[in-house]
């Protein structure tokens, strides 16, 4: 390259260099929110409004940054530990928040904000009674289940008398196909075994279920909706840890008969979101239990040809106990070492009020609202009543779910459990490992 | 004379010098201390000295001694892998590359591709549903294996390692073949050597050192290994594709637990001086 080039290319790089930092030092309020998904989308369209209020000066109005997903919360753990004040407000998962609470202040929200979300999303960002953000978005898992292949079970006598046979055989009675929506976990296991080609060469699908089985410390969130229904908590009222329990057994005992019936991929102890999203809009999978955030492609028809047509969401089958599922908030709180504390605590504010959270929510993001206020986007965003509805009537969070070391509490279950279901140990070893770990992680 | 020498090798030796103190000594020096205090994100500025609890708790970990099994077998493996399947085509594969370059070009492109994307790749290409290998797979035989598995996930790394990493070790040996005077050949070939013999006899010990040095390489390459292992199969289903890169950064990050991870590292820093000492010892002798 020719100097005079090569230095042209540099002023233009440097240039460039200044004023993307001009472009975040600017900034009154610096929010570092979750990238490249709908919560980015939402989040602009949220900043957009608030910025183009008139009661916001304009050292108080509010810049975005994003970084890579990869390694997310990884690099955020190391921004906050060092102090960083480079944004003032910042990501919060449930699972997360008593890791990053030290780092962190408490927030004030909105006096609507209760009646807005309801105790149970508002709590998904509590740690040690103190609220450390707005919920903007909420995930939990659905039933996702290929109505076609339902309706023609149930309809035809045949099919049922084989149904019945199948769950004897492999569940210890006869059952008969129900309604999705009145499914125990002894239901479901029978339909995916039925909807098996290894159990049912007749089946139309080669598989009934698809499970994610990587030793990842969601999949034992989704998971772990199998142990709640059937009674099962990480610790009861007196922090004794009960992981150890028939709840427990059952729900990993559930997964590895599946899993060993094959009704569910053989590469499944290497399934994440994608992979199962994959084999499911594969349409060779009868039923499985996903996050929300995949119901916008598996019930589009264009996004998903083989099933989107196809396929209906209710919640998870019910347990002896009772229906649940996981539930955890992604939100946005303060930063200790934020620069504009002032400024961050009145957009926050602002965030957990009902106009804020229906911008929101029209922009894409998953907030979960009250009946009340969701009815107003219910045209345009059916789902956000789904997601509120079973948020309100199965969400859970398991007790110590948002503790300092919850983090790690998920990675140990996941290691342990994966073991168990890939046969590389015993369920009575994973669970007192578990036990063991968590009685440390917990002390 | 000598003093504007030893001025000119102190200019240019210090900022080398300099480099080497900030980005090795300071984190070096860090990590010792680390990895005898109690510390975690909240007391990263003022470890507690705690005792040499973090290294009990290292080498007491059953994992962390299986990490260090599955590391050693896969550097191994993959070094050997690698190193004779790069060999065998630098030797076999010559007279095509005598007058042509582009066929060695097309070698080395997986070299180009970074680990990660390489693993992501993998996790595409072997998926049941959305990848060609099972897909024709089924197609054709109505069946496919079980690639990601407990009992294979360990082989399709081992394979996917050494599809990556085969063509480094055959630019290393493609280059000594080269550099043999072709005048030993003729020689050997007028004394009636035959192809293997002169492979053997003349070849092969001339590219002994270049051997030794890929197989080195190549291990201490395959026993850090992270990037594609992680991707593909993370830690593995009860912890078993953990390699001893993973368990290092799985203490630090996913339990917390940052004494312990450092002093995992700071176990394997001395391992490695170690080995690399008695090699250099090894190679010296052999050289005298």
């Amino acid at each position: 390259m020719r100097p005079v080039a090569r230095f042209a290319s540099m002023l233009a790089g440097s240039v460039f260099a200044a004023g993307l930092w001009a472009g975040v030092a600017s900034a009154e309020v610096t929010v570092l929110g979750w990238p490249g998904g709908p919560e980015e989308t939402a989040l602009r369209a949220a900043a957009e409004a608030y910025n183009a209020r008139d009661d916001v000066s304009d050292e108080n109005k509010v810049e975005l940054l994003f970084f890579n997903r990869d390694g997310f919360w990884d690099k955020l753990q190391a921004d906050l530990a060092a102090g960083s004040d480079a944004f003032d407000l910042n990501l919060l998962a449930t699972y997360s928040i008593g890791r990053y609470a030290p780092f962190m202040e408490p927030v004030e929200l909105s006096d609507g904000a209760q009646a807005l979300y309801g105790d149970a999303v508002l709590s998904t960002m509590q740690f040690d009674g103190k609220q450390y953000g707005v919920p903007t978005d909420l995930s939990l898992h659905f039933m996702y289940y290929r109505k076609d292949l339902i309706d023609a079970l149930m309809s035809d006598d045949s099919a049922k008398a084989r149904y019945a046979e199948i769950s004897k055989e492999h569940l210890g009675q006869a059952l008969e196909p129900k309604n999705p929506d009145d499914w125990t976990w002894d239901d479901y296991a029978a339909t995916a075994l039925y909807f098996t080609k290894a159990v049912n060469p007749d089946s139309p699908t080669r598989y009934g279920t698809v499970l994610q089985m990587k030793n990842l410390l969601f999949n034992i969130m989704v998971w772990q909706s199998t142990a709640r229904s059937h009674g099962g908590d990480w610790m009861d009222a007196e922090g004794n840890i009960t992981v150890n329990s028939d709840a427990f057994r059952e729900g990993l005992e559930l997964y590895k008969m599946l899993y060993d019936a094959g009704a569910t991929p053989r590469d499944s102890l290497s399934y994440e979101f994608a992979e199962a999203n994959a084999a499911y809009a594969a349409g060779q999978v009868a039923a499985m239990v996903q996050w929300n955030a995949a119901a916008a492609d598996l019930t589009n028809a264009e996004k998903s040809p083989a099933v989107g047509d196809a396929t209906a969401t209710i919640a998870p089958p019910a347990g002896p106990e009772s229906r649940a599922t996981h539930i955890h908030g992604l939100g946005l709180g303060l930063n200790k070492s934020a620069g504009n504390k002032d400024g961050a605590k009145a957009f926050l504010k602002w965030l957990s009020t009902e106009e804020a959270a229906l911008i929101y929510a029209r922009a894409g993001g998953a907030p979960a609202l009250s009946a009340e206020a969701v009815a107003a986007v219910a045209e345009e965003r059916p789902d956000l009543v789904q997601l509120g509805e079973y948020a309100g009537a199965y969400g859970y969070v398991m007790n110590g779910g948002a503790s300092a070391n919850a983090l790690a509490i998920y990675e140990l279950q996941a290691k342990e459990f994966t073991g168990y279901w890939s046969g590389q140990q015993d369920l009575d070893t994973a669970l007192s490992n578990v036990e063991k770990g968590m009685a440390d992680l917990l002390k | 004379m000598e003093t504007t020498h030893r001025t000119e090798w102190t200019l240019l030796a210090t900022p080398l010098v300099a480099f080497l103190l900030v980005c090795l000594g300071f984190p070096a020096i860090v990590n010792l201390i680390y990895s005898v205090s109690e510390i975690s994100f909240e007391t990263l500025r003022n470890p507690q000295i705690s005792g040499f609890g973090n290294f009990v708790a290292v080498l007491t970990d059953e994992a962390f001694w299986r990490a260090n099994w599955f590391s050693l077998r896969f550097g191994l493996l993959t070094a050997v892998l690698e190193c004779l399947i790069g060999l065998g085509l630098a030797v076999f594969l010559a007279p095509l590359f005598k007058n042509r370059s582009w066929p060695i070009a097309i070698l080395m492109l997986p070299l180009m591709v970074a680990p990660a994307l390489m693993g992501l790749m993998y996790r595409l290409v072997l998926h049941e549903f959305a990848g060609p290998v099972p897909h024709y797979l089924w197609a054709w035989f109505g069946n496919s294996p079980s690639f990601l598995g407990p009992n294979s996930a360990f082989w399709t790394l081992i394979v996917v390692e050494t599809l990556q990493w085969t063509p480094f070790a055959f630019l290393l040996f493609h280059m000594a073949y080269q550099a043999i005077p072709e005048e030993l050949r003729e020689a050997a070939a007028i004394d009636g050597a035959t192809g293997f013999a002169r492979f053997w006899r003349i070849e092969l010990p001339l590219m002994l050192p270049t051997l030794a040095a890929a197989l080195l390489i190549r291990f201490i390459d395959g026993f850090r290994v992270f990037d594609n292992v992680y991707v593909l199969t993370g830690s593995g289903a009860g912890g078993s594709t953990t390699s001893l890169s993973i368990y290092i950064y799985e203490a630090f990050f996913k339990q917390a637990a940052i004494g312990k991870a450092v002093a995992a590292s700071v176990v394997l820093f001395v391992a490695s001086f170690m080995v690399l000492y008695g090699l250099n010892r090894f190679a010296r002798r052999r050289r005298r």
